[in-house]
């Protein structure tokens, strides 16, 4: 029998907080992925007691995600997939010579969004994972539009270099293997492209490598220390306070990343992106976004830890993984003979009561643990910028051939810095071409695998309560401006008679 | 004068190394397929146990790509000293049919073991109102088109599977849909969620819903009744003579001594009756299927010509070919 005090031995404690270190480690790493770190910590996993076992699965997928989070905000590389939202801001932030401020709020935003995410998962998962089955391709396809529609937000004043910037990713995720047709696009006979450009290699080198780039480009900066301003973390009460002015950012945001954590078709980085896109829609100062303001930096970390919690409903309710990391998980949980389906939440067995007071303290334990990798990290920033961008360097080349072992890769993630480096020139964001490769094949093949099945019906694109909600919140991404000013001149002529 | 006698001496232990027992330096395992995916969990548990019997490290490197075809070419290509090993799976034998360029065959590998197999079977919502595979099948030829499959890729091995079965049982390829999908994953929630009729896939790939009762499974296309699925008839029991199944084996490149792959082979057998590979494969529900070197280049040409049948029902064969 499994006896949940356990939990809180030195036994369990000690490898929980290791491998939580571990996980931070190679979060932090640019192109070593969540995925990766969960997938080598699992073999090890197997020679422990089961709640030992699950704490240290559980602890690494936490710290994994948020530590992506570090190297977007000091070096604007995002360490993860669900941390390249997390750039936009944070480096800006960082730039100004506060990385202190990001840090924090990332860390603490980071577990209380996991946390909600957790208690989501005991206490609404059944009801959220119905929802969630609900979703098929013609849903997809709106929520990838929906998606894309935010590159509009994320760019306003600048709309037509930001659609451009967002047709160009969509049209290279165009490149490799088509999954309606099983037909190779735009490959040239090489198979290392079949599967297409990875949109890792590329967010390294877009973000990263072109910064360095501009560094190189006006070499007067290059004797300057890595950031300006103090490297001192501020105090946990001026934290909460930012904290506290956005209380409705992070609960919104968390609630985003749960949901659309919880839909087997889409993860932490898409929802990081929505929460960001929400965020700036209903600020009161959205002119601030991408210029490093608090929200900008609370809404996308407070996502992608929530998305982890809902990735758990699908998981645990039908023993369908919402992501890769929840499906190394899971098997390591079906090892330790727990059997996934709803009777898991009328049960509540010893173990599951396990698995849900570990997956709570794990994002608690997040808050140390993510301040001593701060730490080590904030050093980097110490240094003379002309280390520092060597260092960036090093992490991006390492970074994208450490992902699959690939050179063209690491073409790839130069190439991308090469062309990040321009399209700074012409001031176009990079942002959008980074959602139109993520979000493109999603676009397509939900669109194109929807007519296979409706047999060329569009109608099935439409005739759905949440396909219509879906086109609703699309239409107020673009229109709302447009139509508050309507409704409020509408409003003001009224009054006047 | 010293000097020389001291090289002569070292290049002496050096040759002496060189011809002592393989292996003395660390052995990569490459895995063409993602790390966590079932491929890359039965070949780590498998290099743990080879690395306790051969005392080197073994190492898997993923090298994803092109539907497996990147990281079976490296592999394939790679110097023949048994250092740099192959996780050779079902796709071996399918790549090359779909015209993929510098697809390896079979033939390019010394293979050493099979490790696991696991048979197709096809799964339907347990409240559908398919009771069993010849009512499923009825509904088909009285419906045509209106079926839906998925659960793997277009002419990926479960599509290819249930072409095979389908057309045992004297239906045409297009009385039934494949929609495509990345993988079972992503296409069992279809299935939950009542948006496809059936998943085709491997059984171990639906065990978690087959076992809380969401998904109820047909048929099996194995030669036998699994033991950890008793009630799920066989195809043959059925009437249908449609074994399909993917295989995952230990395959090393063309030219490697046969002294290295033997050692090797036994190595895997053994590694097969270790106690703690058991017990990772049994709870993880992988069958464990040892054949050596011989029996294991037999089973891939066979499966390599089943699949040419296959895909030509599909229409999916390139031209040429």
């Amino acid at each position: 029998m499994i006896d949940i005090t356990q939990i809180f031995n030195l036994s369990t404690l000690g490898p929980w907080m290791l491998s939580m270190l571990f996980g931070l480690l190679i979060g932090a790493t640019p192109g070593l992925t969540a995925t990766m770190a969960v997938a080598l910590i699992v073999p090890i996993t197997y020679y422990m007691p089961p709640l030992t076992g699950l704490s240290m699965v559980l602890g690494v997928s936490a710290s994994a995600i948020f530590a992506g989070d570090i190297p977007a905000t000091c070096l604007r590389i995002p360490g993860t997939p669900a941390s390249a939202a997390a750039v936009l801001d944070s480096y800006e932030m960082t730039k100004k010579g506060d990385s202190g401020l990001p840090l924090s709020l990332d860390v603490y935003c980071s577990s209380i969004g996991g946390m909600i995410g957790v208690l989501c998962l005991i206490f609404i998962a059944p009801a959220l994972a119905k929802f969630a089955l609900r979703f098929t391709h013609f849903q997809y396809f709106w929520l990838g539009i929906f998606g894309l529609s935010m590159s509009a937000i994320l760019c306003q004043g600048n709309a037509l270099l930001g659609v451009i910037s967002a047709t160009l990713g969509v049209l290279l995720s165009t490149i490799g293997t088509d999954l309606t047709s099983g037909y190779y696009r735009f490959i040239f006979g090489v198979m290392d492209l079949a599967d297409g450009i990875s949109f890792i290699p590329v967010m390294i080198g877009m973000f990263g490598v072109s910064e360095v780039l501009k560094v190189v480009a006006r070499p007067e900066l290059l004797s300057m220390t890595a950031l300006p301003g103090s490297t001192k973390l501020p105090p946990a009460r001026k934290v909460f306070a930012v904290i506290w002015r956005h209380r409705l950012t992070v609960l919104r945001s968390a609630i985003i990343g749960t949901v659309i954590g919880a839909l087997p078709g889409a993860g932490g980085d898409v929802a990081a992106w929505v929460s960001y896109g929400a965020a700036k829609k209903t600020s009161k100062t959205p002119e601030k976004f991408g210029t490093g303001c608090e929200e900008g930096v609370i809404a996308p970390t407070s996502a992608n830890n929530a998305a982890i919690g809902g990735a758990w409903i699908p998981a645990l309710v039908f023993g369908i993984p919402g992501d890769s990391i929840t499906a190394v998980v899971l098997g390591a949980m079906i090892m330790y003979g727990l059997q996934p389906g709803p009777m898991i939440f009328q049960g509540k067995s010893e173990m599951v009561k396990g698995i849900f007071t570990i997956a709570f303290i794990s994002q608690i334990m997040l808050i140390p643990v993510g301040f001593i990798g701060i730490r080590l990290f904030r050093q980097i920033l110490r240094m003379p910028k002309n280390v520092v961008f060597v260092l960036v360097l090093l992490f991006s080349l390492v970074g994208s051939y450490a992902m699959r072992n690939n050179y063209w890769d690491v073409g790839i993630m130069l190439a991308a810095g090469i062309l990040g480096f321009y399209m700074d020139h012409l001031s176009m964001p990079q942002a959008p071409l980074i959602l139109g490769l993520i979000l493109g094949n999603m676009v397509e093949n939900n669109f194109r695998i929807g007519m296979l099945k409706s047999g060329g019906d569009y109608t099935w694109f439409i005739s759905d309560p949440i396909c219509a909600t879906l086109i609703f919140l699309i239409f107020l991404t673009y229109f709302s401006g447009p139509l508050l000013r309507l409704c409020g001149g509408l409003l003001k002529r009224m009054r006047k008679r | 004068m010293k000097k020389l006698l001291l090289a002569a001496v070292v290049w002496a232990l050096l040759a002496g190394t060189a011809l002592a027992a393989y292996p003395e330096k660390t052995i990569v395992i490459v895995c063409p397929w993602g790390a966590g995916g079932g491929t890359d969990r039965v070949i780590r548990a498998m290099a743990a146990e080879l690395e306790k019997l051969l005392g080197q490290p073994v190492v898997v490197e993923n090298r994803t790509g092109g539907d497996g075809a990147v990281g079976h070419g490296y592999g394939a290509k790679a110097r023949p000293d048994g250092y740099t090993l192959t996780c050779t799976t079902f796709e071996l034998a399918t790549m090359h049919w779909m015209g993929i360029p510098s697809a390896p065959t079979f033939e390019d590998y010394e293979h050493v073991a099979q490790i696991n197999d696991d048979p197709a079977a096809i799964g339907v919502k347990t409240d559908a109102e398919w009771k069993d595979l010849a009512g499923f099948f009825a509904w088909i030829k009285a419906n045509p088109g209106r079926a839906q499959f998925s659960g793997t890729a277009k002419a990926g091995i479960w599509d290819l599977a249930r072409l095979t079965l389908m057309d045992a049982a004297g239906l045409k390829p297009e009385d039934a849909l494949w929609i495509p999908s990345s993988g079972a994953a992503a296409a069992i929630p279809e299935v939950l969620g009542g948006h496809i009729s059936a998943i085709a896939c491997g059984i171990a790939e639906q065990k978690a819903q087959l076992d809380n009762g969401e998904l109820r499974a047909l048929v099996l296309m194995s030669a036998e009744r699994s033991p950890a699925f008793p009630g799920v008839p066989t195809a043959r029991e059925l009437g249908y003579d449609v074994v399909y199944a993917t295989v995952r084996g230990l395959s090393a490149p063309k030219g490697t001594p046969k002294e290295i792959v033997d050692l090797l082979a036994d190595a895997v057998k053994k590694s097969c009756e270790s106690p703690t590979f058991v017990d990772f494969m049994q709870k993880n529900s992988f069958a464990i299927s040892y054949r050596g070197p011989a029996e294991y280049t037999e089973l891939l040409s066979r499966i390599d010509a089943d699949n040419k049948t296959a895909m030509e029902l599909g229409g999916y064969l390139k031209a040429g070919q």
